[in-house]
């Protein structure tokens, strides 16, 4: 259990039934096993979200709960404003999901597959089925088995069967997986077109770089519990400051360093001097480290701030909660 | 610890329609184009379809196809390819049994392709009721199953009625078929000498009757034991014949050689009831057991092994355990006029487990109404 005490609610704010999902102390256990764990997630509509977390963080389990694929233990949840499961059949007819890899009949084409979803929804699913797959590109396999896919095929095939019914709110697991760099690409860009039409994606990933790229707002979990969500911007503002330096004598700028810059932690590598500065650290410390090491006699080359990546931010968190832990 | 401080949502605020008709996805009852939908799924199976129309169609074409030939080649040796004993072997030593087998791998493969193909949870994302994903695969299925049992079933009377023999072999006489009493009884009287000789009769024979198959001078049939009686008359042999023939005609008609009307008919329904009850059981077992192959072995052992042995023999402290085995029941409520694949069919060598036809009755619909609720009700609650 960690002990280390984390704000969970999120930065941004937002009226009522302005939540695209809602949970409140959301808690799904298998066995002894708690896979999710007390989840309070607010997700704004007219956005793409990130949920992100390493494998076996309990990402897949809580979109299955989402999603009245299996119960939740306790809690409270809403898509789309409609309480679930009360209103269930109300809240997904306006939903759209993958849940971990598409599969679908492998003996039927793909236009077929999407008739028996199309079928289950409402009539004018039906008319959606070709320009479904004129949007994910697959209009020219749609009469191919299915059988016949490639994995990167079948991911397609179910964005297609997401949008059969015109969804305000598409919640994709590990969307990217099986896609090749251009297909990834492709991806990326029908996310970021769907939300440009005002709709709501909500993207499950471990791939910390594609959720940098696609979404505007993350949550981040780890052993079924939500660590930190906001914008992406918000939360690597609250991640340390680096400054890469190559210079004429790094050891002896480690050294000068140190005792001058309060907090500083110096780490000489092959390709010159890092200097990790805590949090909160102002953007003048770049020249005052210049002004430190020039007056020490140390010839500067280079000096540059590192702007934090999400991959870095997600794993000092991660591994902050590790040595709590 | 996190530190979570929010208000819990306003569950009864729902938020304004969005102008979309409602489509009742919530109903319990399939839509048309779901049963649709199912109906392609299963039709596109292509081994399944071969296993279906093989048995149903394929075998017996087969068997009547060479029995047609046979005839056509060698009539002294191989008889006709139609008739009344044709059509009840094929029927309820063919289609009746391994029909429902097949009807059964078909509700199996119903009830568990989702599941194991990964199509439900997608099924489940849309919001449709989860009882009603399940009951649009009966009316799917059936609509697949029992249009190939009814045109194999349709094939099989057609031969049978229309390659009937022209003569019945009857009692070792070659005898016309489908003739009223009248008319038996008029032919036997034109055949005496053969009638008196040949046809079963129940009582004493107070004749001397020369049948060509006696010691020295041929008595065949004689009186009993220890009289002496001269020969009878012409008139008296055929007079003889007559009253044999009007004591014989029930077991003749029981033998005409095109099965009757209302025989074909009860078969046809009974047939389809047997593929109905395959197909609802098979999909309820594999649904509540979520995979295929299992419940399609189980049902197997169900109609090939377990049926039989508890048709005909009593165990005594499971007789009514028995009494409940849907094969039992269907035994008991066959049409007459066929033999039984596990014997019984109501003759004298009839060794059917007793039950009335109520409790048939009953015990079919228990079936169909059991297996059916087991299954939907894991379908509801299974996590997708």
């Amino acid at each position: 259990m960690s002990t280390i005490e984390l704000p969970s609610t999120p930065t941004w704010t937002g009226a009522e039934h302005d939540w695209a999902v809602e949970t409140h102390g959301l808690t799904k256990s298998f066995g002894g096993n708690v896979a999710v764990d007390g989840v309070d997630l607010l997700v704004p509509r007219g956005c793409a979200f990130g949920y992100l977390g390493p494998n076996g963080a309990g990402k897949t389990t809580l979109i299955r709960v989402l999603l009245g694929l299996t119960g939740a233990d306790s809690g409270t949840m809403a898509l789309l404003g409609y309480p679930v499961p009360r209103h269930r059949d109300r809240a997904l007819a306006r939903v759209g999901a993958i849940v971990d890899e598409p599969r679908f009949h492998g003996h039927l084409t793909g236009r077929q597959n999407l008739r028996i979803l199309a079928a289950a929804r409402e009539p004018a699913a039906r008319d959606r089925i070709g320009p479904a797959l004129e949007r994910v590109g697959m209009l020219h396999r749609a009469d191919d088995r299915v059988a016949k896919y490639s994995m990167g095929m079948r991911q397609r095939l179910g964005v297609a069967a997401c949008l059969l019914g015109d969804p305000q709110l598409l919640i994709l697991d590990e969307p990217m997986n099986g896609l090749d760099p251009a297909g990834m690409q492709d991806m990326r860009d029908m996310i970021l077109g769907l939300v440009a039409e005002g709709r709501t994606v909500v993207l499950s990933s471990h791939l910390l770089d594609e959720v940098e790229r696609t979404c505007d707002a993350v949550a981040i979990v780890d052993r079924g519990r939500v660590i930190r969500q906001g914008t992406i911007a918000q939360l690597l503002a609250g991640s340390a400051f680096t400054v890469e330096i190559e210079c004429s004598d790094p050891e002896r700028a480690a050294a000068c360093l140190s005792t001058t810059a309060d907090g500083a932690t110096c780490t000489v590598g092959p390709s010159g001097l890092e200097v990790v500065l805590p949090t909160g650290t102002g953007r003048d410390v770049v020249a005052e480290i210049n002004r430190v090491l020039v007056e020490g006699g140390i010839s500067v080359y280079r000096l540059q701030h590192v702007q934090a990546s999400l991959e870095s931010w997600f794993l000092e968190v991660t591994s902050r909660l590790d040595e709590a832990t | 610890m996190t530190t979570i401080s929010l208000t819990e949502p306003s569950a009864p605020d729902l938020p304004p329609d969005d102008g979309r008709a409602p489509d009742h996805r919530g109903s319990w009852l399939p839509t048309g184009g779901m049963i649709a939908t199912r109906f392609l799924e299963l039709r596109r199976r292509r081994g399944l379809m071969i296993a279906l129309l093989a048995v149903n169609i394929g075998i017996p074409v087969v068997l009547l196809t060479i029995r047609l030939v046979s005839h056509a080649v060698a009539p002294r040796s191989y008889g006709p390819a139609g008739g009344y004993d044709v059509f009840t072997t094929l029927v309820a030593g063919i289609m009746y049994v391994f029909g429902f087998i097949v009807a059964a791998t078909v509700g199996c493969t119903a009830g568990s392709v989702d599941l194991t193909e990964g199509m439900f949870r997608h099924l489940v994302i849309t919001g449709r009721s989860r009882l009603a994903l399940y009951l649009a695969r009966i009316p799917a299925g059936l609509a697949i199953v029992l249009p190939i049992v009814v045109l194999g079933f349709t094939i099989v009377c057609t031969v049978c009625v229309l390659a009937a023999p022209a003569q019945l072999d009857y009692d070792g006489l070659s005898v016309p078929a489908g003739l009223s009493r009248a008319g038996l009884e008029q032919w036997a009287g034109g055949h005496a000498d053969e009638v008196v000789c040949n046809f079963n009769y129940r009582g004493d024979i107070a004749l001397n009757v020369p049948c060509g198959n006696g010691p020295g001078g041929a008595i065949g049939k004689v009186g009993p034991p220890g009289t002496t009686q001269a020969a009878a008359t012409p008139a008296q042999i055929r007079a003889f014949a007559v009253r044999m023939a009007d004591q014989d005609y029930a077991d003749y008609h029981s033998h005409f050689l095109s099965p009757p009307l209302p025989l074909m008919v009860d078969t046809g329904l009974w047939i389809c009831l047997e593929a109905t009850i395959g197909f609802v059981v098979g999909l309820g077992l594999a649904s509540l057991m979520g995979q295929r192959t299992v419940p399609v072995v189980l049902l197997v052992i169900l109609e090939l092994i377990l049926t039989p042995i508890f048709s005909q023999h009593v165990v005594a402290h499971l007789v009514n355990v028995q009494r409940g085995i849907v094969g039992l029941a269907m035994a008991h409520i066959e049409p007459a006029g066929l033999p039984l694949p596990f014997a019984g069919g109501g003759g004298p060598n009839d060794l059917l487990l007793p039950e009335s036809r109520t409790v048939a009755v009953i015990v079919i619909v228990g079936w169909l109404v059991v297996w059916t609720a087991l299954g939907a009700w894991r379908m509801v609650t299974r996590d997708a």
